[in-house]
Order: C-alpha cells, then sequence, then structure tokens
C-alpha cells in the first residue's frame, strides 16, 4: 500500500531503478568488473575510455570502472549501516528519555545536544580520526553524527503517543510498560522514523565520500568513490576520467536515493509534501 | 527580548559541559595508547614518556579533566605536538582566510538564490520554475569536492580563467586575493544557494496563497509590489530558520573546501592536524569550532526573535 502510493510519485521510479541498479552492483561486483579492481598495469596507465577499459584507467593502470563498480559496495554499506546504528541507537535513546522522562530524559537530551554542537563533518572527521582510518571507524563515526535526529524524532513521538487513548486503555488493562513499548508506541512511533531513515541514507553516502575524500575511511589501494576521485585529483589535466567515472556514480546514486526519500516521505507522511 | 536572550543563554551551560567532557574523552578513545598513536614506534621510550607526562596521561583520569578543565577556562586551549604552537595562536592565524571563504559564499548563495527562488515562486511551473527547481536538486545532491574539481577543471585547467589552488591575501593584493577565493567560494556557495531556493520557493508559494495577497492584489498593486512588500517578508522566516540549520554544513563544507583548494584556514587545520595525529591540536580546533558554532546558533535564534516577533512572548 504504502510502496503503490510511493511509486505513484513522477521521480520515483528513477529513484527505485538507481537504487535497484545499485543494490546489484554491489551484490555483483565480482561477476560485473571486468578487470580486478587492484591490479596494476603499469604500460596502461591513464588510459582514455576506450573498448578495453569503458571508463579509462588510472595513474597505476587499475580500470577505473572495475574500481566504481566495487566501490559501489563501500557506498552502500557505509550509508546503509551507518543510518541503521543511527536509527537504532537514537530511537532507543529517544524511547528511554521519552519513557523514562525526569533526569534520565534531561540527560539524554542533553547528550544529544552536545553532540549536536559539532558541525556534523568535524565531529566525524575527529570521531573518524580516533578510531582509526577504516571503514568501522567511518561507520561509527557517522553513526554518531546521526544518532540526535533519530533520538529527538522518537522522544517527541513517544511523549505525543503516550498521551493517546488506547495506550491509557492499555495501561487500564493491566499491559506492562514494555509491552505497551512494543505493541502499542513503537508501532505508532515507526512512519516519521522510518522516513528520516530513508532520507538520511544518501546524506550518510555523501558524508562518507567526503571522508574518504579526505583519506579516512577504506585505505588504499581499496576502492571507494571518494578516495579514487581523491587519488585523481592530482591528474584533472591528463586523465580526467578518473575523477568523472567514480564522481558520476556517487551523484547519480545520491539523487536516486534522494528521489526515493521523497517518495516514501510523500507516502507515508502528506503533510510533509514540499 | 531580554528573557529571550536570558532563556537562551542558559539552556547553553549544561550543553557546554557536555561538550567539553566530549571534546576531553576525544583523546581517550583512541584504541590503545593515545601516546603510542600520536608517535611513531620508532621514537624512544624517554620521548613517549616526556609526552606522555606533559600531556598529563600519567594521571588518574578524574585529575586529568580537572587540570584540563581548570586551564581551559584560563583560557588554554592546549598547544601543538608536533610545532608547540598554543592553538589559540594558530588558529588566529588562520581565522581570517576562513571568514573570507564564509563570507563570500554566503555572498555567493545569497546572490544565487534570491533571485532564482523569487521567480520560481512567481512563475511557477514555468521553464524557470522547472530550471530553479532542478538547479536545487543539483546543489543539494552534488558533493562539494566533486563541484570543485569540476570548477577546477573548467575554468582551472581547461579555460585558465582562475587559480585553482592557493591563498593570497586580499588584504595585500586586492584583486589576485579575490580570484583566488572565486573557486573557492562558488563551490561553497552553490550548495547554500541551493537549499536557500528550494526554501524560499516553498514558503512563498506558501505566502502567495495567503488571503492578504489576495486583498493587496485586489487593491490594485502591480504584482511585484505585491511580491516585496507582503510576500516576500513573511517568506523570509523560514529561509533565516534553513539559514541557520546550515550553518554545520557550510563549516564542513568549508573544511572541504580548503582542503581541495589548499586556503590556509581553520578547515584546513582540522584536516592537517588530523593526519598528523596532532590529537592536542585537534581537541583544541574542534572545541573552538564548536564553541563558534554554538554562538553563531544562538545569535540565528535570537535573530529569528527578533524578525517574528511571535516567538518572543511564547
Amino acid at each position: 500500500m504504502v510502496l503503490r502510493r510511493a511509486a505513484r510519485t513522477r521521480l520515483a521510479p528513477f529513484g527505485a531503478a538507481v537504487l535497484l541498479a545499485a543494490v546489484l552492483v554491489a551484490l555483483g561486483a565480482p561477476l560485473l568488473a571486468p578487470y580486478d579492481p587492484l591490479e596494476q598495469n603499469l604500460g596502461q596507465a591513464l588510459a582514455r575510455p576506450g573498448r578495453a577499459h569503458l571508463l579509462g584507467t588510472d595513474n597505476v593502470g587499475r580500470d577505473v570502472m572495475s574500481r566504481v563498480i566495487w566501490g559501489t559496495r563501500v557506498s552502500l554499506v557505509a550509508g546503509f549501516a551507518s543510518v541503521a546504528i543511527a536509527t537504532l541507537v537514537g530511537s532507543l535513546l529517544g524511547m528511554l528519555a521519552g519513557y523514562a522522562g525526569g533526569r534520565a530524559d534531561g540527560l539524554v537530551m542533553r547528550a544529544m545536544d552536545a553532540v549536536l554542537s559539532f558541525p556534523p563533518l568535524v565531529l566525524a572527521l575527529a570521531l573518524g580520526a580516533v578510531l582509526g582510518a577504516g571503514l568501522t571507524g567511518v561507520l561509527i563515526a557517522l553513526g554518531v553524527v546521526y544518532t540526535p535526529t533519530f533520538a529527538r524524532l522518537m522522544r517527541g513521538q513517544v511523549l505525543a503517543i503516550a498521551l493517546r487513548e488506547y495506550v491509557d486503555a492499555a495501561r487500564a488493562l493491566g499491559a506492562p510498560g514494555w509491552r505497551i513499548a512494543w505493541h502499542h508506541v513503537l508501532p505508532n512511533a515507526a512512519p516519521p522514523i522510518v522516513v528520516q531513515a530513508s532520507l538520511s541514507v544518501a546524506f550518510a553516502i555523501l558524508a562518507e565520500a567526503s571522508l574518504s575524500f579526505l583519506g579516512l575511511g577504506i585505505q588504499p589501494p581499496g576502492a571507494s568513490w571518494g578516495s579514487m576521485i581523491n587519488a585523481g585529483r592530482g591528474y584533472l589535466q591528463q586523465a580526467p576520467w578518473i575523477v568523472f567515472g567514480p564522481g558520476a556514480a556517487l551523484f547519480v546514486t545520491v539523487v536516486g536515493l534522494n528521489f526515493v526519500g521523497d517518495a516514501i516521505r510523500d507516502a507515508l507522511d502528506p503533510r510533509l509534501r514540499g | 527580548m531580554a528573557r529571550l536572550v536570558l532563556h537562551r543563554v542558559a539552556a547553553i551551560v549544561p550543553v557546554l559541559l557536555l561538550v567539553t567532557a566530549g571534546v576531553f574523552a576525544l583523546l581517550h578513545l583512541t584504541p590503545g595508547d593515545p601516546i603510542d598513536a600520536m608517535m611513531a614506534e620508532s621514537v624512544d621510550a624517554s620521548a613517549k614518556a616526556s609526552l606522555r607526562q606533559e600531556l598529563g596521561l600519567d594521571r588518574p583520569i578524574h585529575v586529568q579533566y580537572a587540570t584540563w578543565m581548570g586551564r581551559l577556562l584560563r583560557g588554554d586551549l592546549g598547544r601543538s605536538i608536533r610545532t608547540g604552537e598554543p592553538v589559540i595562536e594558530n588558529v588566529s592565524r588562520r581565522i581570517r582566510p576562513s571568514l573570507e571563504l564564509a563570507s563570500l559564499a554566503m555572498a555567493v548563495s545569497l546572490l544565487i538564490a534570491f533571485p532564482l527562488g523569487i521567480v520560481s515562486a512567481a512563475r511557477r511551473n514555468t521553464a524557470i520554475d522547472r530550471a530553479g527547481t532542478s538547479f536545487a536538486l543539483f546543489g543539494i545532491c552534488m558533493p562539494n569536492f566533486l563541484l570543485a574539481l569540476l570548477l577546477i577543471f573548467l575554468f582551472g585547467v581547461t579555460l585558465r580563467w582562475l587559480p585553482i589552488s592557493g591563498y593570497t591575501d586580499p588584504v595585500e593584493e586586492p584583486l589576485a586575493g579575490l580570484r583566488s577565493l572565486v573557486l573557492p567560494a562558488v563551490t561553497l556557495g552553490l550548495a547554500l544557494a541551493a537549499v536557500i531556493t528550494r526554501t524560499l520557493r516553498s514558503s512563498m508559494l506558501e505566502a502567495l496563497a495567503e488571503d492578504y495577497v489576495r486583498t493587496a492584489r485586489a487593491k490594485g498593486l502591480s504584482e511585484w509590489r505585491v511580491i516585496r512588500g507582503h510576500v516576500l517578508k513573511n517568506a523570509l522566516i523560514p529561509v533565516v530558520t534553513v539559514l541557520g540549520l546550515q550553518l554545520g554544513t557550510l563549516i564542513g563544507g568549508a573544511v572541504i573546501t580548503e582542503y581541495v583548494f589548499a586556503l590556509p584556514g581553520v578547515g584546513r587545520l582540522v584536516v592537517d592536524a588530523v593526519f598528523a595525529r596532532d590529537y592536542p591540536l585537534v581537541q583544541g580546533v574542534i572545541l573552538l569550532i564548536a564553541l563558534g558554532f554554538i554562538l553563531s546558533n544562538l545569535l540565528v535564534d535570537l535573530l529569528y526573535g527578533w524578525i517574528d516577533p511571535r516567538i518572543r512572548y511564547r
């Protein structure tokens, strides 16, 4: 029902197609990549896009297309996993704050305010730096950065839903607190959380690419779009394709995910339609 | 208004405490020994021991925190372990390029967003509106490092109109200085312009549907005067909110922009400190950035109360 409504939005089919294609490419990377993404071939360095190498090769002769294909995995994993972490942790914290009230509420929400007191990318950069370079550090860093949004959203939902009559009814029937939370509050609080999560994935992918571009995240020679773009910027004059291949993949994926997120929002919460 | 100011300032205090605790904890989040993370393995044990002592890492953690906070309150944000330079001096040397970049970017974004947002809303569903909304989508989805490289490729490498990196002080050499800031400012400003265009268009559309607009039109005012006198003012409130919300993105964007264009600003300092594993410097700069961010948000909050009197009395 929700999906059918989402599909009716004009740009949603394009977004869904992009997302589906990205997922298929990520899953099928070993089959789809024409070359080994790490294999160097100095004789073929900086080759122009052509029949042998559809997107050309980089400065050590690696096939750009194969690296873009493998990089899809990193981007999708980073986008979805970091948002999943934030959704889970944020919702739990928000629920705790909204349900417990009082001191716990104050402490949790001030802590969330503190996280929001840092510009997101700067916080992610600092966390990624102390956690050590690598995908795990970036996932945790982005998870932390996005957590407050979900905590605030969930808390607001819990506070609003706790006043509803069906919660009173459940309580009057003697249902224990966790049962009310699980059966009554959570299902009703879910839609805005789902909307926020779907809109956040595109930003998380952008953020991972930014951190990789700066040198955190997947380390060389591993392929991620952001690090490929950074590595290629010294060759803009001779070989712009090193930058434009992963750049186009990143841009199209983010646009597609934005359309999907907008469509899900419109379907679940028509009031927010822009 | 005074009550609003007091209320907002009081709300900041606990957050500030938590922010400082968080920045302090940063050093202790390193997996393993932070000293090993900061110094290469080859460095001999006595140098490591003296750094450990200097940073107070050999003492119990609550003592470390108390000492660190005590220094903070006296305005001592620590010093770089690489150069020994105090954080404050390092940052004050680099703040001007960052501010120049940010204000130029802001100017670029307003110059693009206002005409585009107003015309898009006034000429809804025409070609120009579609161009405006497509631009907004492009700006929001385009990562700024990619945009920077596209601009460098186009205006620096291909057309050779503008320098592709480096910084010239615009106070000493106005023209060369401005030229060195054009591409960075456009890079940083475009994303902001996209968000403002989108917000202004939708808030104008909302205002255009109000009864007072119908009344103004019925009085026989020209469309331009209706927009200028009645619509624009009411449509500005969401724009200010969004500007406030975008501050964080702007600072993050400045970090990347300064990195790509090799501008010697505070953002570049963060990246350099992170990769030099100069954690005391990272802590100091991050704390200053957070303080600046909190203060700017406070200003936006107060500005909001000033623009919209309804907020003052809530």
